[in-house]
């Protein structure tokens, strides 16, 4: 357990820290053009620069001299665009004309969701490669549906209190279902670290809210006074709005960062690729919260110019943390014969904004 | 005949077998004929193939090279001179190219600052009147009943306003509508409805289908023609204009065209681009409120009305509720003081009755 919480100032993780060879000054070039040809076509070639994006950084993670490479074509991710949209537009129109049956729609649609991000993720994994071998993912309908409908009304009956169980669930399944080539990964991550971090996450929140109630003076009751007299004192309620944004940076913001950090680490410090290979990571949230403040406040002082120096910024930090062990050659990997898939699910994932993708 | 030309090479790289991680030194070469040839550090051939047969990837910063063979096996070298002197220019070269850090490059920022404005500022009101010139009439009238049905649900009650009142007011109402434009009147089907909304105060609003609800308050509240007409006008001005279409699309393009163009920003800031966003949607919907009371002004005025019941409107809405009004920027509406400014601008300009 000694590596779940590593030391702020722990320099490099246990191994060798995998290797990122991208350079902001020409991650700069490639995603202004990438953006100019996406405003000039008005968001049509926004499909090609993702992959453009994707593969650069992809291509520039090394390990023992290998990189990363993506491999879905611009072509596929506009289709699977084009079909959401049309699909999208399709549900609209039927919701105004005949509400009943557009009801029925969302609901099949909601009960596909698990489905669509399933779909997202093995397009993921199809599309990316290592060393020249194709990742996988062999999640099935069934697990997704659980960990993403099921269980998550679980998490809600039981007030979150069961939301680090969830969690660890759906990194597993992320883990465990994915492969390089013939090559499984294996996850067992005990379930003690992921409450430890959501404790020290939630002491946080409640150490921020004691303490800046305390020097404020001011208290939920005076807050909820302060709301129902809102017609005679709008000010103090702006008051009380602007604490809650405070409070919001203050607490919940790192709080997220402390918990991403501690089960990033526990995830990596876990996961073994079949060959013995192990990953490794100890990033720590007050480094992560570091640079996303100051690459949020230098990126919106240059009016989004600096982004691709924010962007490599991070990649580099998180390269610098990712550590690999390897277990023997990495010479071993075969593909796996495999078919062909679509990308609607992954542009579904894509209009979600969500990271349907393997956690590598 | 021409004489064969000396073989070009070696390209030192990587070569890793079909399907496999299996990686080994290896040399591109390009003999005579423009056939490649893959060599081993001892001079073994590994293979040999026409260089039209081999799968280039286009050039993609200094990341390395990769041409992948026909049987699935690829070759990948970091010596992106060497490579291109054996292919010559590839697809994706041009890009390239013009990705290289320059000088250059600030002039694609300064045309990506400016046509993110233009995007904007134009481009997403020609996306949204495509897309309303392709929505059918039927689906728009569907919005609207759909909307009364939710109001009617949840919010509203039958209206209690004597029958007098209601038609005094359709009156106003007909009149305003017969001072359209003729070709106007004819596209634009117009409702008046009367509703007990007990949650909204005195307010009155449009829907995109052309129907205008007002609430008793309303009615109770400001009794006189000239402030019932300017307020109708600027409800049916609402309407003419396609606002409530307008700012549905806009609002989904903004969202589909942010998301495309921004792609991952990474934390913190993906909640700085959608805030933004709303920021900039507000400032619209406030533009759109102008143009109605434009509008409502001019259609008051042709309908026999005084224009200034409008003024007198926001007069008194500024006295009673002036004090709660929030920051301008904060609002889907302009400030009831700002908005009495220049609709007596506005009228200055009208031509006298």
């Amino acid at each position: 357990m000694s590596d779940t919480f590593p030391l702020p100032s722990a320099a490099a993780p246990t191994g060798q820290p995998i290797e990122f060879t991208g350079n902001a000054r020409e991650w700069f070039g490639i995603w202004i053009v990438n953006l100019l040809l996406s405003i000039v076509t008005i968001g049509i070639y926004s499909a090609w620069a993702k992959v453009r994006t994707k593969k650069y950084f992809y291509n520039n993670t090394r390990i023992e001299g290998r990189s990363f490479d993506y491999h879905a074509t611009g072509g596929q991710i506009f289709k699977g665009r084009l079909i959401v949209i049309g699909a999208f537009i399709a549900l609209q129109i039927i919701s105004t004309l005949a509400p009943v049956l557009g009801l029925v729609l969302t609901l099949v649609l909601v009960l596909a969701f698990p489905w669509l991000i399933l779909r997202a993720m093995m397009f993921n994994a199809r599309m990316s490669s290592f060393s020249n071998v194709r990742f996988g993912f062999d999640g099935t309908a069934g697990q997704a549906f659980l960990l993403m409908l099921v269980y998550p009304i679980g998490v809600l009956l039981t007030l979150y209190t069961t939301f680090p169980i969830l969690d660890r669930a759906f990194k597993r399944f992320s883990i465990q279902n994915a492969r390089l080539g013939t090559a499984r990964f294996a996850a067992d991550f005990p379930l003690g670290a992921f409450y430890k971090a959501f404790f020290v996450a939630l002491a946080w929140v409640v150490g921020v809210a004691i303490v800046s109630a305390a020097l404020l003076g001011l208290s939920w009751g005076g807050m909820m006074g302060a709301l129902m007299m809102a017609d005679e004192n709008p000010g103090m309620v702006l008051a009380y709005i602007g604490l809650l944004y405070v409070l919001f940076f203050a607490a919940f913001l790192p709080a997220a960062f402390i918990y991403q950090a501690l089960t990033r680490n526990v995830v990596y410090n876990n996961t073994v690729l079949e060959g013995g290979h192990r990953l490794t990571s100890n990033v720590t949230a007050p480094a992560l919260l570091w640079i996303a403040l100051s690459n949020m406040v230098v990126v919106v002082c240059t009016l989004f110019l600096m982004l691709p120096w924010a962007q490599v910024r991070l990649a580099r930090y998180m390269a610098d943390h990712t550590g690999y062990v390897l277990g023997g050659s990495l010479d071993t990997f075969l593909a796996q014969a495999q078919s062909t898939g679509n990308s609607v699910g992954d542009a579904y994932a894509d209009f979600e904004g969500m990271g349907a993708g393997l956690p590598i | 005949m021409q004489p064969d030309l000396p073989p070009l090479g070696p390209v030192h790289g990587f070569v890793y077998g079909a399907g496999a991680s299996a990686r080994a030194p290896a040399a591109l070469w390009l003999l005579a004929g423009n056939w490649l040839e893959l060599r081993s550090p001892d001079g073994t051939v590994l293979a040999r193939l026409p260089l039209s047969a081999a799968q280039i990837d286009p050039p993609l910063g200094r990341a390395p090279r990769r041409i992948t063979l026909p049987d699935g096996a690829l070759f990948e070298t970091s010596d992106h001179s060497g490579i291109t002197a054996i292919t010559g220019q590839t697809r994706g070269a041009l890009l390239h190219r013009y990705e290289a850090f320059g000088p250059r490059l600030i002039a694609v920022a300064l045309a990506c600052l400016g046509g993110a404005f233009l995007l904007w500022r134009y481009g997403l009101d020609i996306l949204v009147a495509i897309a309303i010139w392709a929505t059918p009439p039927a689906v728009v009238a569907q919005m609207d009943s759909a909307t009364l049905q939710v109001l009617d649900f949840q919010l509203a009650e039958p209206t209690n306003l004597p029958a007098p009142d209601q038609a005094r007011i359709r009156v106003i109402f007909a009149n305003l509508q017969a001072a359209l434009p003729k070709d106007t009147a004819a596209r634009q089907s117009l409702t008046l409805l009367f509703r007990d909304v007990p949650g909204l105060g005195p307010n009155a609003f449009a829907l995109p289908g052309g129907t205008v609800v007002m609430t008793d308050a309303f009615v109770q509240e400001f009794p006189e023609d000239d402030i019932l007409a300017g307020v109708l006008g600027h409800e049916i001005g609402h309407v003419i204009d396609q606002h409530g279409l307008k700012r549905l699309y806009r609002s989904v393009g903004t969202a589909v065209l942010i998301a495309f163009l921004a792609g991952d920003v990474g934390p913190i800031l993906e909640d700085i681009v959608l805030e933004g966003n709303l920021l900039l949607s507000l400032s619209h919907s406030r533009a759109q409120e102008r143009l109605a009371d434009d509008f409502g002004l001019r259609l008051t005025a042709a309908a026999g009305y005084d224009p200034r019941g409008l003024a007198q409107f926001f007069d008194r809405i500024a006295q009673d509720y002036g004090a709660d009004e929030g920051a301008d920027w904060l609002s889907t509406h302009p400030s009831s003081a700002q908005r009495l400014q220049e609709i007596n601008r506005l009228i200055e300009t009208l031509p006298a009755p």
